[in-house]
């Protein structure tokens, strides 16, 4: 236990790959269809969760910056460490996706069918790099990671995905490579100029937070490259239009467990990178990039809204409420104050429980009549009154509606960005007005009315096993609405040091007048 | 050299240098005793002349390993060197050999030519790269290029019947030698304007700063020079030989190819490149001269073996361009290796990575290849998966390092690389670099398509195919240091370095 303690990170990062590596070792019975991988599957994430939650109980929000931390060195010639650690904000990352694989395994139980072991192997092995991703201090590892995710994925969407999903997965992989083969150009430039001002190479995050990089006022100085390579990378992750044209496809392509990590953990990796990296590191060309960010967080809510608004395809219509979803997050981010930062923080954290929840149950219809066109349903409530229950709080959670978890996100991000920019939060406003058109338009379209497709009088309603996936991202949402401050306790702290970080005049006037003065610099 | 009478010590061989010379012994010697037995014809000579050029090879590898981190030892009156450099690759020629002798075994039975010869010349082959990289004398690298370069035409036109590898052998027999005639007028101008044919020689001149060196016949023949290398290596707009030879060879002398002999040819290269002072002395002018060429080069090389590889459809061809935009990166680290505090321990560690996913991807099509070397295309990798989990996993390893994903060997070595590029600060090249490499992902990863995302087609080779136990070794291997390189590199890191700090 004592080993455990001083290396949970890396226990909680190689557990679920070395239980997924076991479970390829497990014999397939000859029908092939119903393998025990599933339970074993099952039976490791929910492990890994515990083991996270053991994080949970011992990390102290008032503490040192990165907690857990473990340091050895990798390969020292090139100053590469193996560097975990946690703070309040990568707890909540890491607890959600936890959270969210024994969910997604359950989740997959009847619909995948094929190739079982590796399907399962693949997850587990995404969950460990994800975790990786989010507690790694080093860019290099971090970097290792975040590539390493890829390659799960894409054989997920490759594989067990739908008519296109060879077009899907390769569009994916690409448009995520290409970007984060830039970040790699600009992770080399700051290693080197850590080399120049400290005199020895090194990727260890907390080293470089100290590099000085010149510029970041003008487009083509060093810092302003150096950050867009990042922020691209970080971009087509979140995504942020007009980088998003991936995620409709992969969405959509994916099978079930795809879409709910990709939109649960796989986006906020993107919101993370900009918190980690991006903004501690480049703090003066976050500044001069801040107008440009906030317009796009705001195109990318409204345009997704809507898109969203006239897909026929409810899958289609969940992935572009993803695009302004995560808009709310860059906002957030990019209102450059407390306010904002928390919300966007926590926007992330609703918007892997709720847009996962709606996967989820898009999947089940799914399953049940091989079609996701609205036109296809209507009036299922009164076949499936628990299915309806379900979506429905899924769609209110997704709306913003007071009382659950979405609501406490967006209302902080719009009030954030309301201080940084009027207009923008002006704007941004509208997209809560059409996230609820979208989705109640959609919910009334599939759940009421008339039940006038014959086929869909004979469909099942939830089963058990289903109510069991449902049944804990059901609780999130109110838990979450109602009780905010049990998960802001835990990364006020985070939150208040890397906006210090990410500050680019650190002057003694700033800390009483919140962000007036880098508002006025902006001419708001 | 000084004087033309013969010196008497050029005549006795100290123990030392016997005892450096022991890996080039060992595989001298064990190829004569292959050609030995493989005319007694008391036996089927396919198993004792395997199991002795085998065992030559680990051999040879385990005496170079033991002597690399000795001290350096000239040999032949300073004609050739045995340094950790020179060692370093021996283990990496002989490792290749080895790895290629293995798959092969199989593969000649199925393709109906188990001709004992071809295993002599394999390790024939590796002596002549033994022995080019490690002389510092531009005549001793011409005779030994050309000792691996016969080897190696036979090789590839070991496929007597079939026209293709017959037009191969012609091809690369008529290039190669053109590019080795280019090399000679480059040596005899060289030749003429230092009065040396020896590199350490030509390098103390240029560092003296003599006239002689900034005069054109100089730079004319340290530019043949290069020339003759770039054309060894196939850079474009010298890359025309490689995908027809490429295609046309079987697919393990293929592999071979792309390791051993690009490893050789690159090592030397890199020998002679910093013997004529690139980086080190050269006037500013021809300096950036070279400079400037090889950079245009290196993304013309990059940006047409990536572009034109996406096109191919048949695997062979594919991984020959894809080896021209290898090519491509490493010239990358050529250029930029002198100003970066890795220097050419990037270049090194790069071939050596390339080496083992190369021969490991070459292992797996040796194993698919069937009569003929048909059933190579994309078409014929369908449901790979289903057939052979565990081939087209190895093959999944491979490519994902070739495409220079983590955590692989590529992708180690290309971070190194182009972080010694940025060090440098040719950022343009660098992000052109990896543009390039996103680009050659995206051919990369079709294979992947057919081979898990695809159903199995009826067909040419459509059958499971028996993979042989020495081939099954080699694939293992080679996932292994692939994976090895990836995940725990900082000791083959160690060793580029000390390879190159003995230069």
């Amino acid at each position: 236990m004592a080993w455990l303690e001083s290396n949970l990170l890396s226990a909680l990062v190689f557990f679920p790959l070395a239980w997924a590596l076991v479970g390829l070792a497990l014999p397939t019975d000859s029908s092939g269809k119903s393998s025990s991988g599933k339970y074993w599957a099952l039976t490791g994430s929910l492990l890994t969760f515990a083991l996270s939650l053991l994080l949970y109980g011992s990390f102290d929000a008032n503490g040192a910056d990165f907690q857990f931390k473990e340091l050895a060195e990798w390969i020292p010639s090139l100053g590469v460490s193996y560097h975990l650690g946690l703070d309040g904000i990568s707890l909540w990352l890491v607890l959600l996706t936890t959270f969210l694989m024994p969910i997604v395994i359950l989740g997959s139980f009847s619909a995948v069918e094929s190739r079982e072991k590796e399907y399962y192997f693949l997850l587990l092995a995404l969950e460990a790099a994800m975790i990786g991703a989010f507690v790694a201090l080093d860019v290099f590892l971090f970097y290792v990671f975040w590539e390493a995710m890829l390659i799960p994925m894409y054989f997920l969407v490759g594989i067990w995905g739908g008519k296109d999903r060879i077009y899907a997965a390769m569009k994916f992989f690409l448009y995520t490579l290409v970007g984060s083969l830039l970040m790699l150009v600009a992770i080399f430039y700051l290693v080197s100029l850590h080399k120049t001002q400290f005199g020895a190479f090194s990727t260890n995050l907390l080293d470089l937070y100290k590099v000085q990089v010149a510029g970041g006022d003008t487009f083509w100085s060093p810092q302003s490259l150096v950050f867009l390579a990042f922020a691209l990378a970080f971009a087509i992750k979140v995504p942020l239009f007009p980088l998003h044209t991936w995620l409709p496809d992969a969405h959509v392509q994916a099978p079930t467990a795809g879409s709910v990590i990709l939109a649960g953990v796989l986006l906020k990796m993107g919101g993370y990178g900009f918190l980690r990296f991006a903004f501690p590191l480049f703090p003066q060309a976050v500044q001069f990039y801040q107008p440009m960010f906030l317009a796009l967080g705001a195109i990318a809510i409204v345009y997704g809204a809507w898109v969203a608004m006239v897909q026929p395809d409810i899958k289609k219509l969940v992935a572009y409420s993803s695009v302004s979803h995560m808009g709310y997050v860059i906002l957030g981010l990019f209102a450059m104050n407390t306010i904002g930062a928390t919300g966007a923080v926590y926007q992330m954290l609703n918007h892997g429980i709720s847009t996962p929840g709606l996967f989820l149950l898009v999947g089940m219809i799914y399953e049940r009549r091989h079609t996701r066109e609205i036109s296809d349903y209507g009036g299922i409530a009164k076949v499936m009154p628990l299915y309806a229950i379900a979506l429905i709080i899924m769609t209110l959670s997704s709306v913003a509606l007071p009382g659950t978890n979405g609501f406490v996100g967006e209302f902080l991000i719009l009030l954030g960005t309301w201080q940084t920019s009027r207009l923008v939060g002006a704007i941004a406003g509208t997209g809560v007005i059409f996230g609820a058109i979208y989705m109640l338009w959609m919910v009334q379209r599939v759940m009421f009315g008339p039940l006038k497709n014959e086929e869909n009088r004979k469909l099942k309603d939830l089963t058990g096993r289903e109510l069991l996936v449902l049944a804990p991202l059901t609780v999130a949402v109110f838990v979450m609405g109602v009780a905010p401050n049990f998960f802001f306790s835990k990364m006020d702290t985070s939150i208040a040091r890397f906006l210090e970080k990410s500050r680019a005049t650190p002057v003694a006037a700033a800390k009483t007048l919140n962000d007036q003065p880098a508002l006025a610099r902006q001419g708001e | 050299m000084d004087s033309p009478i013969i010196n008497p010590e050029f005549l006795t061989i100290s123990p030392e240098q016997i005892r450096a010379l022991t890996p080039y012994l060992v595989v001298f010697g064990g190829a004569l005793l292959a050609i030995v037995l493989s005319v007694l014809r008391v036996v089927q000579p396919k198993w004792p002349v395997f199991i002795a050029v085998l065992l030559t090879a680990l051999a040879g590898a385990a005496a170079s390993q033991m002597l690399a981190p000795e001290a350096e030892v000239s040999l032949f009156g300073g004609m050739m060197v045995s340094d950790t450099y020179s060692n370093i690759f021996n283990i990496l020629f002989l490792m290749s050999a080895a790895f290629t002798l293995l798959v092969s075994f199989k593969y000649l039975d199925t393709e109906r030519m188990q001709h004992p010869e071809y295993y002599v010349l394999v390790l024939l082959s590796a002596l002549g790269m033994m022995l080019m990289t490690s002389a510092i004398d531009l005549i001793v690298i011409f005779i030994a290029l050309e000792t691996l370069s016969l080897g190696v035409y036979v090789l590839v036109g070991f496929r007597r019947a079939d026209r293709r590898s017959n037009e191969a052998a012609v091809k690369y027999f008529i290039l190669g030698s053109a590019a080795s005639a280019i090399f000679l007028y480059g040596t005899a101008l060289l030749y003429g304007a230092s009065g040396s044919v020896r590199i350490d020689q030509i390098l103390s001149l240029v560092h003296s700063g003599g006239a002689e060196v900034s005069t054109p016949l100089f730079a004319l023949g340290a530019w043949l020079v290069i020339l003759g290398f770039l054309f060894k290596v196939a850079s474009v707009p010298f890359h025309m030989w490689m995908p027809d030879v490429y295609e046309g060879a079987p697919v393990p002398v293929t592999g071979f190819m792309t390791t051993g002999l690009k490893a050789a040819a690159f090592a030397t290269f890199l020998r002679v490149f910093l013997g004529l002072g690139y980086g080190s002395g050269l006037t500013a002018v021809i300096q950036s001269h070279i400079h400037d060429v090889l950079w245009v080069c290196a993304v013309l090389t990059m940006v047409i073996g990536n572009v034109v590889a996406l096109t191919q459809t048949n695997l062979k061809r594919m991984l020959a361009y894809s080896s021209i935009a290898h090519t491509g990166y490493l010239l990358v680290g050529m250029i930029t290796g002198t100003a970066s505090a890795d220097g050419y321990a990037s270049v090194v560690l790069y071939l050596v990575a390339y080496a083992a996913m190369n021969l490991g991807a070459f292992a797996v099509l040796s194993i698919l290849a069937t009569k003929d070397d048909v059933g190579l295309n994309l078409q014929d990798l369908s449901g790979l998966s289903r057939k052979h989990p565990l081939l087209a996993l190895a093959m999944a390893v491979f490519l994902f390092s070739m495409a220079g994903v983590p955590p692989t060997a590529g992708f180690v070595a290309k971070y190194q690389l182009f972080y010694g590029a940025v060090q440098a600060g040719e950022i343009p090249l660098v992000v052109i670099s990896v543009l390039c490499s996103a680009i050659s992902v995206y051919y990369y990863l079709r294979v992947l398509v057919f081979m898990y995302m695809r159903e199995p087609v009826a067909g040419a080779g459509s059958d499971k195919r028996s993979v042989s136990p020495w081939a099954a070794i080699a694939v293992l291997g080679m996932v292994f240091a692939t994976l090895q390189m990836g995940v725990i590199p900082a000791k083959m890191i160690s060793a580029a370095r000390r390879a190159v700090a003995s230069l």
